[in-house]
């Protein structure tokens, strides 16, 4: 990989020239929380920021994607909507880099899916690097989910007054060339990375028990466990777990009549396992009736599924959920019971 | 090409079956064949409705390229289809799901049990099989039905009655005064067949609640866990592997399945 240098005080130009390219989406203070925004200035960033409320993937996996038009009155006028538009993320944690990746094996898996595809090929993925952990309840250092190996364009470092920079790929190379803000690192700029990486480390404390690579193996013994009765007693389905989380795609199908009553759009909608109606069908029959099997389900689904089919956890350890969560459930305490039991 | 974009299709012919059931003949506008393997099924779309996944319910060697779909009208999109008429445009998009394993019961005798619906799915293979009867063994359906009246296709189901190369059992949870065969649940059907078990296979298609008893019988008379094959239903919104509303524990029905062999379906502890 290339490796280049940025000084703090040409940032903010250097995010202006990519807004003048790109839709540049990047992490803005809402309130006291942080989410990702389109920005409308660069000096809106926030650079060190906590776990944002929604994570970045949902920017390339959107909510009410139009997957169809259609006209009722003719069959023939129906068209498959493939859309998008050039855009960056920008300062997304490894974490949430990681979550990307994920959604790029899933989604990517025979028979592809196009919607998404085009849209992350359209998408510049430009990450910060975590030199400190977001909160006590994150489980991406556990998971070492808390670096990404790659799955980006640019990687920025603080390493103090500049940003190190590693250029991984050609889109992240073209970006840095047509920028005069960037120089070559010099040996010393390399030990002032190296430092912040070390001293970074100590930042971060495990928080599971136990072998992280055992916990699919644990969850699997779990299956008919207390522990789902448990959590399915406090879950009061509202869904937001699944809404949050980086590496949740399970959608609807829903088709929307203009008021012309003559054209409309089928579109995709978020959808959520941990709904009620999620595995209801129409001869009202359940196939996942208790809140505890819904449980069950997406932790199953992250730790043990994903796993098994694409070789990596689907949980990146960013604690989204456990932040949301209503019932207060903490998918931490529940990998922590079985890894104990 | 996106795989949301259905194939246009018209309806070619209609039937009233029962009175929630009706026969639509589907033929594809550009003359295609729809090419699908018996146990395959397709997502029927209606601009402005939506989609829903229903088996193809006849079988791909019958020729003329169209192809039948059995529809309960249970909901939405179903109960909007009850409203069309020969000659109304449709949307399909498939077929998908792995279809029945002809290579598993080539040459075997096989044992059909159809729950209710589920001879919609089952007739695919059925007709499949007896278009091509001298390739297999004995052929034994056992179907049950709520009523002499929810039997779907009666006209061809009595042919199958008739026929000495078929052994059929048709049975009523309630019967009326006109009818004179079995009247009880459909395992008990077992009783009026024999199974060599070893060179048996039984293809089940039926409501949930119904797998558990079937299968039991299956295992008591011998057949092996590897040769009963089953259906297993679920409400798709894409058939592609994709929406999560299939999933069964670590596998998707409408690329893993529909169909699956007890063997690998026990294993699913949230199949049924």
């Amino acid at each position: 990989m290339e490796e280049l240098l940025i000084a703090y005080s040409n940032l903010n130009d250097f995010i202006s020239q990519l807004m003048g390219e790109y839709n540049v989406i990047g992490p803005v203070r809402k309130e006291n929380k942080f989410a990702f925004e389109p920005l409308e200035s660069p000096s809106d960033i926030v650079i060190d920021y906590q776990t944002t409320i929604l994570p970045p993937s949902k920017w390339i996996y959107l909510n009410n994607e139009a997957l169809l038009e259609f006209n009722l009155h003719d069959i023939k006028k129906t068209k498959a909507i493939v859309n998008s538009k050039r855009q960056v993320i920008l300062f997304a944690h490894p974490c949430d880099i990681n979550g990307i990746n994920v959604m790029d094996q899933i989604l990517g898996e025979a028979p592809a899916d196009l919607n998404y595809l085009k849209r992350r090929k359209e998408t510049v993925i430009i990450g910060y690097e975590c030199l400190k952990p977001c909160g006590e309840k994150n489980l991406c250092f556990d998971k070492d989910y808390h670096k990404a190996a790659g799955g980006f364009d640019l990687l920025f470092t603080d390493i103090g007054k500049s940003f190190y920079v590693h250029v991984a790929t050609q889109v992240g190379k073209e970006i840095v060339s047509y920028s005069s803000f960037f120089k070559k690192v010099s040996y010393n700029d390399r030990n002032d990375l190296f430092n912040v990486r070390i001293e970074g480390a100590k930042e971060f404390k495990r928080v599971l028990s136990g072998n992280v690579d055992m916990l699919s193996h644990h969850l699997k013994d779990s299956y008919d466990d207390m522990i789902w009765d448990v959590m399915g007693k406090k879950c009061v389905s509202c869904g937001a777990c699944n809404i949050v989380c980086p590496t949740c795609y399970c959608f609807d199908v829903v088709d929307e009549v203009n008021m012309d009553m003559d054209t409309g759009c089928r579109h995709r909608r978020w959808d959520a396992c941990q709904l009620n109606d999620f595995s209801k069908v129409a001869s009202g029959e359940n196939f996942r009736r208790t809140a505890a099997e819904r449980v069950r389900h997406r932790v199953f689904k992250k730790e043990v599924y994903l796993k098994k089919r694409f070789g990596r956890s689907g949980c990146v350890g960013c604690g989204r959920c456990i932040y949301s969560c209503i019932a207060k459930i903490s998918i931490l305490d529940i990998f922590n019971q079985v890894m104990v039991g | 090409m996106s795989d949301f974009l259905p194939k246009t299709a018209a309806i070619t012919k209609l039937k009233t079956l029962t009175d929630k059931e009706k026969l639509f003949t589907i033929t594809l506008d550009n003359g295609d064949s729809l090419d699908h393997k018996p146990g395959q099924f397709v997502m029927v779309s209606l601009s402005g409705v939506g989609e829903a996944p229903i088996s193809i319910s006849s079988s791909p060697l019958r020729g003329n390229n169209s192809f039948d779909l059995c529809v309960r009208f249970v909901g939405n999109l179903t109960n909007k289809m009850h409203k069309l008429s020969v000659n109304d445009r449709i949307g399909i998009r498939g077929p998908y799901g792995n279809g029945f394993p002809l290579d598993r019961i080539y040459g075997k005798d096989i044992i059909f049990i159809a729950g209710g619906l589920g001879i919609a799915p089952l007739r695919s293979l059925i007709q499949h099989v007896l278009k091509k009867r001298e390739e297999y063994g004995r052929v034994t359906i056992l179907y049950g039905a709520k009523r002499p009246q929810d039997i779907l296709f009666s006209e061809e189901v009595y042919t199958w009655v008739e026929d000495d190369s078929i052994e059929m059992h048709i049975t009523v949870d309630v019967a009326d005064s006109s009818w004179n065969r079995h009247v009880g649940v459909l395992p008990h059907l077992f009783k009026f067949t024999s199974i060599d078990p070893l060179n048996s296979v039984a293809v089940i298609v039926g409501p949930p609640v119904m797998y558990r008893f079937v299968i039991m019988e299956a295992l008591t008379n011998g057949i092996f866990e590897s040769n009963i094959f089953m259906s297993l239903e679920r409400r798709m919104r894409c058939g592609l592997g994709k929406c999560g509303h299939c999933q069964i524990n670590g596998v998707y029905v409408c690329q893993d399945g529909p169909v699956f062999s007890y063997k690998n379906a026990k294993k699913l502890k949230e199949a049924l």
